[in-house]
């Protein structure tokens, strides 16, 4: 791990103003969620707690996803990257750094978020928001690195934002697709289904984490650690994808 | 005839354009979108793909969208117009996504269960009788309100008498006294008198110790003045403190 590249991309972050802009975005999100919760008859305080947690959930991981992809692009084309290749650092060290740097973001961000949730509804405030950040930021450094896998691959800076947004729908709905499959809806040995069941191996399971209703009532299951382990292994496999598809990468 | 110039083609074009604007202003302006009634139910497999996989995310939504059902374009339809059946599956459905929130009942309670169609209740009853037996917090109240409205509203004291019959077998903590005596309310109404009064005295032999002493003055209140005839009462040794 180089910490001077590490110190160097969480400069640009500063420079281009994430934190300033995400700030704007959380309190216009939870100002936002307050509006809406005051139209409801009751249980106002759960209508803002939910609406707040599940709008910053979106509005993070697409600033996090935007700022990754087009950092690394950028990086790309200023020739930052060829002008690391040419000092004494590894390439996994590259890649070490890079995701270490955005984990890190992913982290501050998503005690941001759960800062707000504290801030909208004090009272709600207990150990379901622990099982919720805790799951919130593994999410998080899921999507900074399939962001940064995407950016090393596309070369358009567009189509990785929008490659590293299908991953995250679809390990959102990842957990309804499969009780489609299950519920006997559709033909349990269809090619779309059978497909989907070979996708789903290799999908973070992002349904799993994050779920508003344990900032109301706490944490309900026992999938939490598999939940978490699942999303995390999936991480190392996005994060040797990415080694190896630059280690072998001509400059 | 004088050739147009290239500018004076597209003012030709902008007026013809704007002319036909004018005219669907006219064929448009008092036409409002239509409300086509309370839309379908989803099955549960796909309830929660509102809410990108977030079961209490998308009974928030969908709660917001059955609170605002009817409301369309400044204008309001009258309950007794929406289609309580399907309203119904709308609460069973909200209920899978989220089994511990109070929003839903309460708005079946007091907003939906104020239509004017009485007979529109009865869809609704079995879902606030579903959640009033379960066993969590004071989910109990949801039954009571649904004797309520069978009792009350819909005045049928065959499906208030079983309802009321539930809710009192419950034994869970801080359900006051009245809750238990329900049964015989009902079958008083009903002008089954011997049955009430064998509830109330039941109730009063098991539990008057665990009641605050005003709750088991108004049970003797209710059996002497409500249940007993005047004659009865004078004769009934529990109402000696009570019967002038």
């Amino acid at each position: 791990m180089s910490f001077p590249l590490v110190r160097y991309v969480l400069m640009a972050a500063l420079r281009d103003k994430l934190i300033l802009s995400m700030f704007v975005v959380l309190v216009l999100s939870s100002s936002l969620s307050l509006f809406l919760a005051s139209s409801v008859i009751t249980e106002k305080d759960q209508f803002t707690l939910v609406f707040t947690a599940s709008s910053l959930r979106l509005v993070s991981v697409l600033g996090l996803v935007v700022f990754v992809t087009f950092f690394v692009r950028r990086s790309f084309d200023g020739k930052d990257i060829e002008f690391l290749l040419s000092r004494p650092i590894s390439r996994l060290n590259i890649v070490f750094s890079y995701v270490f740097s955005f984990s890190i973001m992913a982290v501050c961000v998503s005690l941001a978020l759960t800062l707000a949730l504290y801030a909208v509804a004090p009272h709600l405030f207990g150990m379901g928001h622990v099982f919720w950040l805790l799951s919130i930021i593994v999410e998080n450094i899921a999507m900074v690195t399939v962001a940064f896998f995407f950016a090393m691959q596309i070369s358009s800076a567009a189509t990785s934002v929008m490659a590293t947004l299908g991953v995250y729908v679809l390990g959102r709905l990842m957990g309804q697709l499969l009780g489609i499959i299950d519920s006997a809806l559709v033909d349990s040995s269809g090619i779309y289904a059978v497909t989907l069941q070979v996708v789903s191996v290799i999908t973070p399971r992002l349904d799993l984490l994050g779920q508003s209703s344990w900032l109301l009532y706490g944490y309900e299951g026992n999938y939490f650690v598999f939940a978490l382990f699942q999303v995390m292994f999936f991480i190392f496999l996005v994060i040797s994808a990415a080694y190896l598809d630059f280690s072998r990468r001509q400059f | 005839m004088k050739t147009l110039t290239h500018d004076q083609k597209i003012q030709i074009y902008i007026g013809v354009f704007l002319c036909l604007n004018f005219l669907m202003w006219f064929a448009i302006r008092h036409s409002q979108g239509h409300w086509q009634n309370v839309p379908p139910v989803p099955d549960k497999a796909y309830a929660a793909l509102y809410g990108l996989g977030d079961k209490s995310f998308s009974y928030r939504l969908n709660g917001i969208m059955i609170q605002n059902l009817g409301d369309t374009g400044g204008r309001f339809t009258p309950l007794q117009e929406y289609d309580y059946d399907v309203l119904a599956q709308w609460f069973f459905l909200e209920d899978y996504l989220d089994p511990n929130s109070d929003y839903i009942p309460y708005l079946v309670t007091y907003y939906f269960g104020g239509v004017q169609d009485v007979e529109k209740l009865r869809p609704i009853l079995p879902y606030l009788e579903m959640v009033g037996e379960r066993d969590y917090k004071e989910k109990w109240r949801w039954l009571a309100q649904a004797v309520f409205l069978a009792r009350y509203r819909l005045k049928d004291f065959t499906i208030a008498l079983r309802m009321a019959k539930t809710l009192a077998s419950f034994e869970r903590p801080n359900m006051p006294g009245w809750a238990k005596q329900m049964p015989a309310f009902i079958q008083v109404a009903q002008g089954e008198k011997k049955a009430a009064y064998s509830i109330m005295i039941e109730l009063l032999k098991s539990s008057s110790d665990k009641l605050h002493p005003n709750e088991v003055n108004s049970m003797k209140i209710f059996i002497c003045s409500r249940v007993l005839e005047a004659e009865e009462a004078r004769n009934n040794p529990l109402c000696v403190d009570i019967v002038q």
